[in-house]
């Protein structure tokens, strides 16, 4: 019975090709040469475009939560329970001008409403209303210098495994008409579940550049200190920096 | 064997045989890696959002053990092949379709975007690059179905089920190979491509009308997996021709070029 198992399942893994593509896929040569389809995808569709907006009958009332779990230590407990008034957006980096922007400074700078589709990477798709500040109008305050490269974001849910969330944008995406900082979802605050008290909108890439619980935002001249250096938490564990495929 | 006696003929050119050859593999990594894209929501929608009311195929896994597809409402236990299946690190788990049948050979979204997003890139420029060659030496008027080829579909048909004694008159291709070939190569193929376009944010962004005749992302997600399926049926019929037609001439004359009628 042993043996029989044993002969299936190396039957299975055969057929399966696992360790072949295993060892394939763990193949520097090969992943290098795979990669370069993101240049050229980059090149080719680039982020200019506009996403499509809907109507509010096309709004999920109850918009899926995604991503990590919801933050749950002590310091987000506490933001929460004052509302967010302690919450200050830290913006700093490669700027002229580092601030720390409250949830009403923040209001107060512009406002703009999109009705736009998030495309998980997964394959769903969720459609919400989402409000807030444009993420230009913040880098517009803020003056980001010469050198300035990315726009990187740092987030206070954290993968279970102590790692805090971070994306990034280039400067071009970072000041598209669409990149936006919601602090609200379908005409009510963000709640902590869908990223409260500020999250990214970036509706022309795949939804994990759209970081939830936004602590800081650092503007640098190069990814390569940021965290492995793909420029994301989902890019150093091999996903695309470039999502608009 | 007959005594009549047979002719060499020169059917397929270098770039035809090479075409053919990285298509094979690129088809092969496509539908792998599309497998495992797949898995990490395994639903398709007729919609634009998700929508579980306008649910097509949803295979999934309601406890463990348990392996269930469900197509156009209709729940269909299918334990070990779909939803609950082999996870190809030796044991089984909620995986829409079995590790064996995806690449990598286990659980990896982002590994089977890579290969899926590399392979789709070799595909289409393995395709233009024979459509324009081809072209251009005049080689797709003898494969491309024309109007006078319709009537001798069925005859060409009835040779097959061995109802007619004597295939319809053609030229290198027969009818039904030229129907087949016009399908996949200039409709099917090309919608595969399209529709894998069609279902990202950033083709949205730039062509919205592309996603929208589709009808919107998950639609586009269903077309991109339906043409999958209709590839591998041609697949499936096109290995089993080449076995019945006489294995060893298709062979080679898709390895040397030379086919002996």
């Amino acid at each position: 019975m042993r043996r029989r198992l044993f002969i299936a399942s190396s039957v299975s893994a055969l057929a399966g090709c696992g360790p072949i593509s295993a060892a394939l896929n763990g193949n520097d040569g090969v992943r290098r040469a795979l990669a370069s389809a993101e240049a050229l995808n980059h090149a080719l569709i680039g982020t200019h475009g506009l996403a499509r907006e809907y109507g509010e009958r096309d709004v999920d009332r109850h918009f899926r939560i995604n991503g990590f779990a919801t933050p749950s230590d002590a310091h987000y407990a506490d933001l929460l329970a004052s509302k967010f008034a302690r919450y200050r957006l830290i913006v700093d980096g490669a700027v002229e001008r580092p601030a720390a922007f409250s949830l009403s400074r923040l209001d107060g700078l512009a406002r703009q409403t999109q009705i736009t589709r998030h495309d998980c990477v997964e394959g769903w798709s969720a459609i919400g209303k989402w409000s807030g500040v444009p993420l230009r109008v913040v880098l517009d305050e803020v003056r980001p210098r010469d050198y300035a490269r990315y726009v990187v974001f740092r987030c206070m849910d954290n993968d279970g495994a102590g790692t805090l969330y971070y994306e990034s944008l280039d400067l071009h995406q970072a000041r598209h008409p669409q990149a936006l900082l919601a602090l609200r979802l379908n005409d009510a605050p963000l709640d902590a579940d869908h990223g409260a008290p500020v999250r990214l909108r970036v509706p022309t890439q795949l939804g994990y550049k759209s970081a939830k619980w936004i602590a800081r935002i650092e503007v640098v001249g190069s990814l390569a200190r940021v965290g492995g250096g793909q420029g994301g938490y989902w890019e150093d564990q091999g996903y695309e920096w470039y999502a608009g495929i | 064997m007959s005594d009549a006696p047979r002719s060499w003929i020169y059917r397929y050119p270098l770039l035809v045989r090479i075409s053919h050859w990285v298509w094979l593999v690129a088809f092969f990594v496509l539908v792998g890696s599309g497998l495992q894209i797949f898995n990490a929501s395994p639903n398709l929608d007729a919609s634009d959002k998700s929508d579980p009311a306008r649910r097509v195929l949803a295979i999934g896994s309601p406890s463990d053990g348990h392996g269930t597809t469900t197509l156009f409402g209709r729940t269909f236990t299918t334990t070990g092949a779909l939803g609950w299946t082999s996870d190809g690190m030796g044991g089984r788990g909620a995986h829409a379709f079995p590790a064996w049948t995806t690449i990598p050979g286990y659980q990896d979204l982002s590994g089977g975007r890579r290969w899926h997003l590399f392979f789709a890139w070799i595909a289409a420029l393995c395709w233009l690059v024979w459509l324009v060659v081809s072209a251009f030496r005049g080689k797709l008027r003898d494969m491309v179905l024309r109007v006078s080829d319709i009537p001798k579909l069925w005859p060409m048909q009835a040779y097959y089920l061995k109802l007619r004694a004597q295939p319809p008159p053609y030229g290198i291709y027969n009818p039904l190979q030229k129907a087949a070939y016009t399908a996949v190569l200039f409709v099917i193929a090309p919608l595969v491509v399209i529709t894998g376009l069609a279902l990202s944010p950033g083709i949205d962004a730039i062509a919205h009308p592309l996603t929208a005749i589709f009808g919107g992302r998950q639609f586009a997600r269903l077309w991109h997996f339906a043409g999958m399926l209709v590839l591998l049926a041609f697949f499936a019929l096109h290995v089993f021709q080449v076995f019945t037609q006489g294995l060893a001439n298709q062979m080679r004359s898709m390895i040397t070029g030379w086919y002996q009628r």
